[in-house]
């Protein structure tokens, strides 16, 4: 009945049926409580977004896999330091289980706790350990220290992934189920046993047993033929023949693969966590753990690797056996890891019969595939860095390269718009995302970009659509209705009303607490309604969400400007500065903080920088007329604005400060006709106001003088 | 700038009223930052229904005319609009007729900015604080005093069921002499 309850959950699980999953997993583990199908029910429950009761069930078990639910179900719930703790085994130094997802997990949560450097480190793991955990590399770039995408997708990762998939299975014996289940029987029998068996697999793991100091005199025809297998690993590798791959999933192999680089770090009781040592995929069994640190220990001695032909990698026998044999420590747990270890089989069974439907059985055609794949992560990886480091003209290159279908994804068309947006190209930035809007309306990633886009395109019914549309999706998911408060709250700011938006923004965080750019926003209306505290506060939180929130850095800044406190406000622009560094709007805003210092010199310079950065910026030339005006410096100021004139004819600011300097410089005819002109182009009241009484005290002098001539 | 209310030929006569307040964009209301009292006040009735955006809830006051409303500021503001809800339908006597506005730096030189008289007014009427000149558009002042020195039908006592006080936008980019204008320099200003 077992068996048969397995798979019917197995295959619910599949099928998306999961208050069934759990009906029958119960069952299940009513009459056959083990390990395994503890983790089955969790699965069930996570599947079902249940974390709390897959937190419950998995509390205090030990099993790498175990450990790895447990720690999901820990960082679903927000505990950070048990998950931490599950996947960080203290007793046994073994290694992350889970493989890549569990290092990506583990970096998931230095990075909720704010240990950066510990999470640059265990998500540069998981990609080693799998090249194609692509979520490790993006948080690697919104981090700052991705390095370059060709090296991470090169050859290297190609070799890993052939490893992986790449199915390598030679069978000596009649079937590989057959083989697997052999070699559990093997595995789980105890040590002294394995001197009698000689399948060719084994001879590696005999000469892993030898190497793990294991008490075995080996065979001197398996020691020929394991360093004849040795050999085998070697560059020079003969023969393209798939050795044997006993029931061990590929990625155990790279692991063994990748040891001899890493010997000097490797030890048994080394860290396990050090690079190299990765876990690729999360196996299903306790098995991996015992294989995982044998193997471990048998890269410990030189394991010549790093061949090239795909073929090679998986000369690893069966760990499985062999950690079973190799399990020095305890038998008894042998006892308990048979039976886990025939359900290993069976899982590891799937897993294997599932490669060949995965992929084709050819290796080569399998090879070309990765090859490519690599290469598209190689654009989309160089393309997302560079968006990160805010070189946002490169990224829109790199992404030209991509074919037209790729292009056209949702996600890439999201970078692009991203990319626009850092440009502060906003009607290129507004085509991009209407495209992808319309080719992909349900999709919510990148939603609040678009809205920002319609805020500064001051296109207030469309915001108001698009706010519409984005709750009506899902009212419950928190994706879709925090973008969707994030579009109403840019809506409402838009028409101004400063306090409804607050209250929608602030529903966004309340519906995901790390969404960064809902706080910054939150403390852009608090600006705007002229609370500085509070804004200073919602700054500093989204920046404790992710330091290289530049937008934050900012808008601290701008309160600090607002304050009047303008060395502050230097430092926080230098900081947004240090983030994106092409940033005119940025550099402007740093100018007047050190004008207002009194530090001209630098005023003017940051402003110059400011209008190369970006030559259609009119607010730095603008800004550098104000300063030149302050200064003094009339007839330069004069000339700057003249120049803005002519390419910005309908601002009324630029003719009303001509107007001002032309008082200045007492050339009363000009400055009243560009007075006339700025009233003639709808200012704000107040600014009206302002010029009005400016040109009544420039006519009073002629008056005067007219009066006096007379 | 202010609502389309009715004004009839006589000046300050200010008739009929809003269902709903529509103001300028460039308008801001300022009575958050403001201390306000009144003259006096029926228990139950008191000055917070002036400013809980509940139309329902009314001021009464509670003893000899001119009743007040004084608004307080921290620092000097420029006001330019004060907007009312008064409903002659449902409080007949209770409407006030005769209003003053007056604006100063505190209770000792307060001097009259505006006078207005209402006509069986309905809804939100907007008493503006400017002047002919230009230069008077904005009431630049630490206390602004409403005061009402009659009622409809000679009543003695009034009800104010809402009031809001607005003054200009101040420029959102700091430290510049002029605000902007067209969406190209608005968008290149801030960002988000």
């Amino acid at each position: 009945m077992e068996s048969l309850l397995v798979n019917s959950v197995e295959k619910n699980l599949t099928q998306f049926m999961f208050s069934n999953a759990i009906f029958l997993c119960e069952r299940l583990l009513a009459d056959f409580p083990s390990e395994v199908n503890l983790q089955l029910l969790a699965r069930c429950y996570l599947s079902n977004g249940q974390p709390y009761s897959a937190y419950y069930i998995l509390k205090g078990s030990k099993t790498p896999q175990s450990r790895y639910l447990f720690a999901l179900s820990c960082f679903k719930l927000d505990l950070l330091g048990e998950a931490e703790a599950a996947l960080l085994s203290t007793v046994e130094q073994q290694v992350i289980p889970g493989g890549a997802a569990g290092h990506y997990l583990l970096g998931l949560i230095y990075r909720y706790a704010g240990r950066k450097n510990s999470s640059v480190e265990q998500f540069r793991i998981a990609l080693s350990c799998d090249p194609l955990c692509w979520e490790a590399y993006a948080q690697l770039c919104s981090l700052g220290v991705a390095e370059e995408a060709s090296t991470v997708f090169g050859n290297v990762a190609a070799q890993r992934l052939q490893k992986t998939h790449v199915p390598q299975r030679i069978n000596f014996s009649e079937g590989e189920t057959k083989d697997q289940l052999i070699d559990s029987d093997k595995a789980s029998k105890d040590i002294s046993v394995w001197q009698t068996e000689h399948v060719p697999g084994e001879n590696q793991q005999d000469l892993k047993v030898k190497q793990l100091g294991a008490e075995i005199p080996p065979d001197t025809d398996n020691q020929r033929n394991a360093s004849s297998h040795t050999n085998g690993w070697d560059l020079n590798t003969p023969s393209p023949v798939l050795p044997q791959v006993l029931d061990v999933p590929p990625p155990m192999l790279y692991k063994n693969m990748r040891r001899p680089e890493v010997e000097g770090l490797m030890s048994v009781h080394g860290e396990p966590r050090k690079k190299f040592v990765c876990e690729e995929e999360s196996s299903e069994a306790p098995e991996e753990s015992r294989r995982r640190r044998s193997a471990r220990i048998a890269a410990k001695r030189k394991i010549p690797m790093f061949h090239h032909s795909p073929s090679e990698s998986n000369g690893v026998p069966s760990l499985s056996s062999m950690i079973g044999k190799c399990r020095i420590q305890s038998s008894k747990e042998a006892t308990t890891s048979g039976q886990s270890i025939n359900d290993t089989g069976s899982s590891v069974d799937d897993e294997q019969n599932s490669n060949p439907r995965g992929s084709s059985l050819d290796p080569f055609s399998l090879m070309s595939g990765i090859s490519e794949m690599l290469n598209l992560l190689k654009i989309l990886g160089d393309g997302h860095r560079s968006l990160h480091m805010y070189n946002c003209q490169e990224a829109l290159l790199i992404y030209q390269k991509l074919s037209e279908k790729q292009y056209n994804t949702h996600w890439v068309l999201m970078q692009v718009g991203k990319a626009y947006v850092e440009l502060q190209d906003y009607f290129s930035a507004d085509s991009v995302f209407t495209l992808a809007h319309q080719k992909y309306p349900y999709a919510l990633e990148g939603m609040d970009t678009y809205s920002t886009v319609l805020y500064h395109l001051k296109e207030e019914m469309r915001l108001g659509y698009l706010a519409q549309e984005l709750i009506a999706i899902d009212r419950l998911s928190p994706e879709s209705c925090a973008n969707g408060r994030c579009a109403s709250g840019n809506y409402y700011s838009l028409r101004k009303d400063h306090e409804a938006a607050l209250k929608m923004f602030r529903r966004a965080i309340q519906l995901n607490e790390r969404f960064t750019y809902a706080h910054t926003l939150c403390g852009h209306e608090l600006a705007a309604l002229e609370d500085f505290e509070d804004a200073e506060r919602c700054y500093r939180k989204a920046l404790s969400i992710d330091t290289r929130h530049y937008n934050a850095w900012y808008g601290l800044g701008m309160t600090y400007i607002h304050q009047e406190k303008f060395e502050f406000a230097q430092h926080q622009f230098q900081l947004a500065l240090q983030i994106n560094p092409r940033s005119s709007v940025i550099m402007c805003y740093f100018g007047i903080a050190l004008h207002e210092s009194k530090r001209n010199d630098e005023a003017l310079k940051m402003m110059e920088k400011a209008i190369v950065a970006d030559a259609r910026n009119p607010i730095s030339k603008y800004f550098k007329a104000n300063i030149l005006a302050n200064l003094g410096d009339y007839h330069k100021a004069l000339k700057v604005l003249e120049e803005l004139k002519d390419s910005a004819p309908q601002e009324s600011s630029v003719h009303a400060l001509l107007g001002k300097i032309y008082k200045q410089v007492k050339l009363y005819d000009k400055a009243v006709l560009n007075f006339g002109i700025a009233l003639d182009l709808n200012p704000s009241t107040s600014d009206a106001v302002k010029i009005k009484a400016c040109m009544e005290r420039l006519i009073v002098p002629d008056e005067l003088e007219t009066e006096e001539d007379l | 700038m202010a609502t389309e209310s009715s004004e009839s030929e006589e000046e300050g006569k200010i008739s009929g009223g809003n269902e709903k307040l529509i103001l300028d964009d460039d308008l801001r209301e300022m009575g958050k930052n403001a201390a306000w009292s009144v003259s006096s006040c029926k228990p139950g009735n008191g000055v917070n229904t002036l400013r809980d955006d509940n139309l329902e809830t009314y001021w009464q006051s509670d003893g000899l005319q001119p009743h007040l409303i004084n608004i307080q500021f921290q620092k000097k503001v420029r006001l330019q609009l004060v907007a009312l809800y008064v409903d002659f339908k449902l409080d007949e006597s209770y409407t006030p007729s005769k209003i003053s506005v007056r604006a100063g730096d505190g209770f000792h030189n307060l001097k009259e900015v505006k006078s207005v008289e209402l006509v069986k007014p309905s809804g939100w009427v907007s008493v503006s604080l400017s002047g002919t000149d230009p230069r008077e558009t904005f009431v630049n002042t630490f206390m602004l005093q409403i005061a009402m020195l009659s009622n409809h039908l000679n009543g003695r006592d009034t009800h104010i069921r809402q009031i809001k006080v607005y003054g200009p936008r101040p420029n959102p980019i700091p430290r510049q002499p002029f605000q902007f204008t067209s969406t190209e320099f608005l968008a290149y200003s801030t960002l988000r």
